[in-house]
C-alpha cells in the first residue's frame, strides 16, 4: 500500500492520501491530499463549510472517513481502538468552544489525561500541569472552576490541557473564533510561542496575522478540496487561483 | 434654564406634598397598602378557619363523633392482609399505624429500586447504537407515562395476576420458586449455629470494598497505577461469604415452600396485592425517570465528549468521569420528585387492598372510628415526613455528586 | 491567474449509504448488536401475528351479549355492548345530546383559542374558558335551563373524567396565578400563607384530598348544607391544581425578562396593570407545555375517583367486568380499550406540548 511506504520517510508525521468523506450522500471532503512534516506549522483558511475543520477532525479520528488512507506519526488510521488511542495521545486539539470540563477544576482539568491515559502519578501529573498553567500565564487559576474565567483564558488552559498529554502534534480548530476581540490576542501569543518551539501544528483560523507571522504553508480549502497550498508570502501577495483571491479580499477588506 | 431658587421651590414643594401623603393620600402609600392587604388576608384567613372549627364542632357533636386520639389505644377488631410486623385483630388502631407504615417503606423501597433500574436501563437505552432498541426505549416511555397509574395497577391485578394458574399448576422455576394466582413464592435462607460467621464476613467485606476504593485511590495517587475496583468489589463481596460458609460447613437450611392441601408454605411469600403495585410503581415512575436520564445525558454537550476523546481517555472512562457527574446534576433533582410522587402515588394500594398506611388507617380505620380529621391528618404527616426524609437524601447525594457551584 | 473549478461530487460508496449503510450502523454494528438485533426481531415476529390473530383475525366484533363470543380471540362484543356507559356512564340516553354539546363547546372553545384573530383572541379566549364550566354545568344539570334535572349520580364515564379535569384546570387557572404572584410577593405575610398552601397541596397524596373532599369537608360546611359529592371532589381538586399551577406559573414568571416589568414600570403602569396587560399574556405562552403537561397529570389522576366510589371509567369497567352477565374474563379487552383511550388522549396532548416548546424555541432563536 502507498500508505504504508510513505512512512519510510520520517521527515512526514501527517501522511494524508486520496482522503473522501461523505455525510450521508453528501461529499465534504474531496481527494484530500496533505503531508505535513516534522516541526511545521500550517494554516488553514477557507469559508465556512469548505470542509476544513471536518479535515483535521479526521487526523484524531473525531470523524470517521470512507475513502483514502491517513497515517499519523507512522501509525495507519484504521478501525481499531487500540490504533485510534494511540493515535490521539499523539495528537492534541483546541475547540472552538474551549470544551473545558466544567464539573472540574483548572487544575484537574489538567491532570485528568496524565493521570488517566498516560498513569503517571497525582504529585507528577500536578507539576506538569503547574509548569503549562505557568507557560499559558494563569497558575494563580489553577484551583478555580472553567465557568470562573474568561474565555481567553478557557482557551489558554484548553491548550495547556492539550500540551499536558505531551502531544508531538498540535491540531488546533478554530481556537479564536468564540472570542472577544481583546482576548484573541493572548491566546495567539500562547499559540505563537508553542511555534517557536517547533511543534507540529495544524491551526484552522482566520487570523491572517498569525499566519503571517509563523505558518510555513497556508492551505485554501472550498468545496471539501484543497484549492491552493503555498507559503505564506507567496500565497498573500500572489495567489494563483482567483477563488483564493476573492476569498483573501473578503476577510483583509475588513 | 432652571436657576437655583426654582429648583429649591420645586423641592420644598415637593417635601411638602410627600409630608401631606400620609394624612391625605395615606392609600396610595405603598407600604400601607402592602399592611392593609395582609391585614385583609388575615382576618379572611381567621375568620374561614373559625367558621369552619365551629361548623365541624356542632357536625361533630351532632353526629356524635368523638375527637382526640383516645382510639389508637382501642382495639382495632380487624385484621390485614399483610403485615411485617406480629398482629392480630385484638390489637390497638396505633400499632395497626405502625403496620401499615411499614407496609408503605416496604412497597415504596421495592418501588424505588426497580424504577431507578427501569429508568436507568431505557434512560441509556435512547442512546444505544442499536436502532430497535433505541425505539423500544421510546415506546416503552410513551406508552406507561400516558396511562393513568391506577389502570395500569389494576391491569396488573385483575388481567394479568388473577390469569394465573391455580395453585395446584404452579408455574415453578427449579423447584424453588413457585408463582401463582396467591402470589409469588420463593426459598428462604434460615441460618444456624455458625450463620453469625458468615455474616459477619460479608459485613466485614462491604466495610472492606470502601477501604479498597480508598486504597486504590491512594495508590494511584502515588504510583499512578489502577486498580480494577469494581471487579475486586465484586469477587470480594461474593467469594468472602462463600468461603466462610464453606469452612464453617455451611450453617444454613433453606426453606423451601411447598405445597401443602390448596396452597404453598414455607419461605417467603409475596402477595399478588404487592406484586400488582410494585409492579405498577417501578414501570411507571420507571418511564419518568427514564425520560430524565435521557434529559441529562442530552444536556451535555457533545465536545465534552470530543475533548475527553482526544485527550485519549476511553470510552469507559468518558462515561464515568466526563458524562456521569455532570448528567447527575440534572438527574438527581429530577429523581428527587419522582421518588417523591412514587411514595404518594403507593396510596393506590386502596384499590386493591394492599394493607399500605393509607388503606388501613384512612381506608379502615376510618370508616370505623368516624374520627376522619385524626386519622387523614395522622396519615398526611407520615407522607410528608417520608418526602423530606426523601428530598433531605437526594440533597445530600446531589451535593455529594456535585461539588461545584460555578 | 488560474479558475478554480470545483470538481464534482462523487457520490458515496455503496457501503456507506442507502439501506445497506443504514442496516449496519443501526442493527449489525457490532456483534453483540446483531445477536440483539436477531433475538428481537425473532420475538417480534413471533408474538405480533399472534396478537394480530387475537385481536382481529380470530376476534369477535359483531353481536350483543356475551355468547356471540364464540371465536377464540378478543371479544370485542364486550366493549361494544358497554361502550355507552363507557363513555357517558349511566346519563339518561334522551338526555345525552347534553353531554355531546358540552364536549361541542369544549372543542369550539379549544379550536377557538388556537385560531381567533389575534387581536381579540386572548380576551375572548380566557373569557370562554371561564364561561365554559358554568354553561356545562347549567347544561349537565339542567335545572337552571329549564330542562329535567339528571342528578350527579347518573354522571359518570370517561367524559366525567372529561369534565372534572377540565373544570378544575380552568377555575385553578386564576387562582393559581393570585399564588405564584403571592409566592413572589415583598409582603411576608401574604408570601407566607402563599408557600403553605402551595406545598401543603404538591406535598400530600392526591388520594387523601379526594378523602378530605368525601368525609371531611361535608363537616366544614354548616349544619344542614348538604353540598353535592361531585362538587365536593371539584373543590378538591381545583385546590390541588391550582397547587401545581401556581408552581408553573411562577416558573413563567421567572421566565419573563427583567426588562419587561422595567419597561412597564416605565411607561408609567400601575402593579395590575403591568400585571394583566404585560406580564400575564407572557406567562400564559411561555408556560403552555408545562400547563398541558400538568393537565395531562390531572386527567390522568381522574381515575382515583374511583376509590371513593365515583363513577368514571375505570370505575365504570369495573362494573361492567362483575356484570353477572359477562363473567367471561373480559378484564383484557376492556382495560386495553380503557388504555387505548388515555393512552391517545394523554399521548396527543404531550406531543402537542412538546410541538408547542419546538416552535417556541424556535421563535426565540430569531
Amino acid at each position: 500500500m502507498t500508505a504504508i511506504s510513505s512512512n519510510s520517510n520520517t521527515e512526514d508525521v501527517i501522511v494524508i492520501e486520496n482522503l473522501n468523506k461523505w455525510y450521508g450522500n453528501f461529499h465534504v471532503l474531496r481527494d484530500i491530499n496533505l503531508r505535513v512534516k516534522k516541526g511545521e506549522r500550517i494554516v488553514i483558511c477557507g469559508p465556512s463549510g469548505s470542509g476544513k475543520s471536518t479535515m483535521i477532525r479526521c487526523i484524531n479520528r473525531l470523524e470517521e472517513f470512507q475513502e483514502g488512507s491517513l497515517v499519523v506519526d507512522g501509525v495507519e488510521m484504521i478501525e481499531d481502538v487500540k490504533n485510534i488511542e494511540t493515535i490521539r495521545k499523539d495528537v492534541g486539539m483546541v475547540f472552538q468552544h474551549f470544551n473545558l470540563f466544567p464539573h472540574l477544576t483548572i487544575l484537574e482539568n489538567l491532570t485528568l489525561g496524565p493521570i488517566w491515559v498516560q498513569k503517571k502519578p497525582k504529585a507528577e501529573a500536578e507539576e506538569i500541569a503547574m509548569k503549562y498553567l505557568e507557560r499559558v500565564k494563569i497558575p494563580d487559576q489553577a484551583n478555580k472552576y472553567p465557568g470562573q474565567l474568561s474565555g481567553g483564558q478557557q482557551q489558554r488552559v484548553a491548550i495547556a490541557r492539550s500540551l499536558c498529554m505531551n502531544p508531538n502534534i498540535m491540531l488546533f480548530d478554530e481556537p479564536t473564533s468564540a472570542l472577544d476581540p481583546e482576548m484573541i490576542k493572548e491566546v495567539l501569543d500562547v499559540m505563537i510561542e508553542l511555534a517557536q518551539e517547533g511543534m507540529t501544528m495544524l491551526c484552522v483560523t482566520h487570523e491572517m496575522g498569525f499566519a503571517k507571522k509563523v505558518a510555513d504553508r497556508v492551505i485554501f480549502m472550498d468545496g471539501g478540496e484543497i484549492v491552493e497550498e503555498n507559503e505564506p508570502e507567496a500565497f498573500f501577495s500572489n495567489p494563483q487561483v482567483d477563488r483564493t483571491q476573492q476569498f483573501l479580499e473578503q476577510i483583509l477588506n475588513h | 434654564m432652571f436657576n437655583e431658587k426654582t429648583i429649591e421651590e420645586v423641592k420644598s414643594a415637593n417635601r411638602k406634598a410627600s409630608s401631606d401623603a400620609t394624612s391625605t393620600a395615606f392609600y396610595n402609600n405603598p407600604r400601607i397598602r402592602g399592611l392593609f392587604y395582609q391585614v385583609a388576608l388575615v382576618a379572611g384567613l381567621l375568620y374561614f378557619f373559625v367558621t369552619v372549627i365551629g361548623n365541624t364542632l356542632d357536625n361533630m357533636e351532632a353526629t356524635g363523633i368523638k375527637t382526640g386520639f383516645a382510639f389508637l389505644d382501642a382495639a382495632a377488631g380487624y385484621d390485614v392482609l399483610m403485615s411485617l410486623i406480629s398482629f392480630e385483630s385484638t390489637d390497638t388502631y396505633a400499632r395497626i399505624f405502625v403496620v401499615g407504615f411499614l407496609n408503605t417503606i416496604l412497597v415504596s423501597v421495592i418501588g424505588i429500586f426497580f424504577a431507578t433500574l427501569f429508568g436507568f436501563i431505557f434512560g441509556v437505552a435512547y442512546f444505544s447504537h442499536n436502532w430497535l432498541i433505541r425505539k423500544l426505549a421510546v415506546v416503552y416511555v410513551e406508552i406507561f407515562r400516558n396511562i393513568p397509574l391506577l389502570l395500569q395497577v389494576f391491569f396488573w391485578y385483575f388481567a394479568v395476576l388473577s390469569s394465573l394458574p391455580s395453585a395446584r399448576q404452579s408455574l415453578s422455576l427449579g423447584e424453588a420458586v413457585f408463582l401463582n394466582v396467591r402470589g409469588l413464592y420463593f426459598p428462604k435462607l434460615v441460618g444456624g449455629d455458625l450463620a453469625w460467621v458468615v455474616w459477619t464476613v460479608l459485613a466485614l467485606a462491604i466495610g472492606g470494598v470502601f477501604y479498597l476504593r480508598r486504597w486504590a485511590k491512594k495508590r494511584q495517587e502515588i504510583t499512578g497505577e489502577q486498580f480494577p475496583v469494581l471487579k475486586a468489589s465484586l469477587a470480594l463481596i461474593i467469594f468472602a461469604p462463600l468461603m466462610a460458609a464453606a469452612l464453617t460447613g455451611f450453617p444454613f437450611t433453606v426453606d423451601y415452600p411447598a405445597l401443602k392441601g390448596f396452597n404453598y408454605f414455607g419461605g417467603v411469600t409475596v402477595i399478588p396485592e404487592l406484586m400488582a403495585l410494585s409492579i405498577a410503581l417501578s414501570v411507571y415512575t420507571g418511564a419518568f425517570i427514564a425520560e430524565a436520564v435521557r434529559a441529562g445525558i442530552q444536556s451535555i454537550p457533545r465536545g465534552q465528549t470530543e475533548a475527553a476523546r482526544s485527550l485519549g481517555l476511553r470510552e469507559n472512562k468518558i462515561m464515568s468521569l466526563i458524562i456521569v457527574p455532570q448528567a447527575m446534576r440534572v438527574i438527581v433533582p429530577l429523581l428527587n420528585s419522582e421518588y417523591q410522587s412514587l411514595v404518594k402515588n403507593s396510596t393506590l394500594a386502596a384499590a386493591i387492598g394492599y394493607p399500605d398506611l393509607f388503606n388501613v388507617f384512612v381506608g379502615t380505620a376510618l370508616n370505623q372510628t368516624g374520627q376522619a380529621i385524626e386519622t387523614i391528618f395522622m396519615t398526611i404527616i407520615v407522607y410528608f415526613i417520608v418526602n423530606m426524609v426523601i428530598s433531605f437524601l437526594m440533597n445530600r447525594f446531589n451535593s455529594a455528586v456535585s461539588l461545584v457551584s460555578r | 491567474m488560474k479558475e478554480f473549478q470545483p470538481s464534482s461530487p462523487r457520490s458515496a460508496p455503496v457501503k456507506s449509504v442507502g439501506l445497506i449503510a443504514w442496516l449496519r450502523d443501526n442493527l449489525f454494528s457490532s456483534i453483540p448488536n446483531a445477536v440483539v438485533t436477531i433475538a428481537f426481531i425473532s420475538f417480534l415476529a413471533y408474538y405480533i401475528p399472534l396478537l394480530i390473530d387475537w385481536a382481529f383475525l380470530s376476534a369477535n366484533f359483531k353481536g350483543e351479549t356475551e355468547a356471540a363470543c364464540v371465536n377464540d380471540g378478543a371479544c370485542w362484543v364486550f366493549v361494544n355492548a358497554w361502550s355507552y356507559q363507557f363513555f357517558y356512564g349511566t346519563y339518561p340516553p334522551e338526555e345525552v345530546w347534553r353531554i355531546n354539546l358540552t364536549i361541542v363547546l369544549l372543542i369550539l372553545v379549544i379550536i377557538g383559542s388556537f385560531t381567533l384573530p389575534k387581536s381579540i383572541r386572548l380576551k375572548t379566549s380566557i373569557a370562554a374558558w371561564l364561561l365554559l364550566p358554568v354553561v356545562g354545568i347549567a347544561l349537565l344539570d339542567g335545572r337552571l335551563l329549564g330542562l329535567e334535572m339528571v342528578s350527579t349520580d347518573l354522571w359518570g364515564g370517561f367524559s366525567l373524567n372529561v369534565f372534572m379535569a377540565t373544570a378544575s384546570i380552568v377555575v385553578a387557572f386564576p387562582f393559581s396565578f393570585l399564588w405564584a404572584l403571592g409566592r413572589r410577593s415583598d409582603m411576608p405575610f401574604i408570601r407566607s400563607v402563599s408557600v403553605t398552601f402551595i406545598e401543603f397541596f404538591r406535598g400530600v397524596p392526591v388520594l387523601s384530598l379526594f378523602f378530605m373532599g368525601s368525609v371531611m369537608l361535608p363537616l366544614f360546611f354548616a349544619e344542614g348544607t348538604n353540598v353535592d359529592k361531585l362538587i365536593r371532589v371539584w373543590l378538591v381538586l381545583i385546590f390541588f391544581m391550582s397547587g401545581y399551577m401556581a408552581e408553573v406559573f411562577r416558573g413563567g414568571v421567572q421566565a419573563v425578562p427583567k426588562g419587561q416589568y422595567e419597561a412597564a414600570d416605565s411607561i408609567g403602569l400601575g402593579y395590575w396593570q403591568k400585571i394583566m396587560l404585560i406580564i400575564l399574556p407572557q406567562v400564559i405562552k411561555i408556560s403552555m407545555p408545562n400547563i398541558l403537561a400538568t393537565f395531562v397529570m390531572l386527567f390522568k389522576n381522574t381515575t382515583f375517583l374511583l376509590i371513593i366510589g365515583i363513577p368514571e371509567v375505570v370505575q365504570t369497567l369495573q362494573t361492567a367486568l362483575s356484570n353477572s352477565y359477562w363473567l367471561g374474563g373480559h378484564a383484557l379487552e376492556g382495560y386495553l380499550f380503557v388504555f387505548l383511550v388515555f393512552w391517545g388522549s394523554c399521548f396527543g396532548m404531550s406531543l402537542l406540548a412538546s410541538r408547542i416548546e419546538r416552535t417556541m424555541n424556535t421563535d426565540k432563536r430569531d
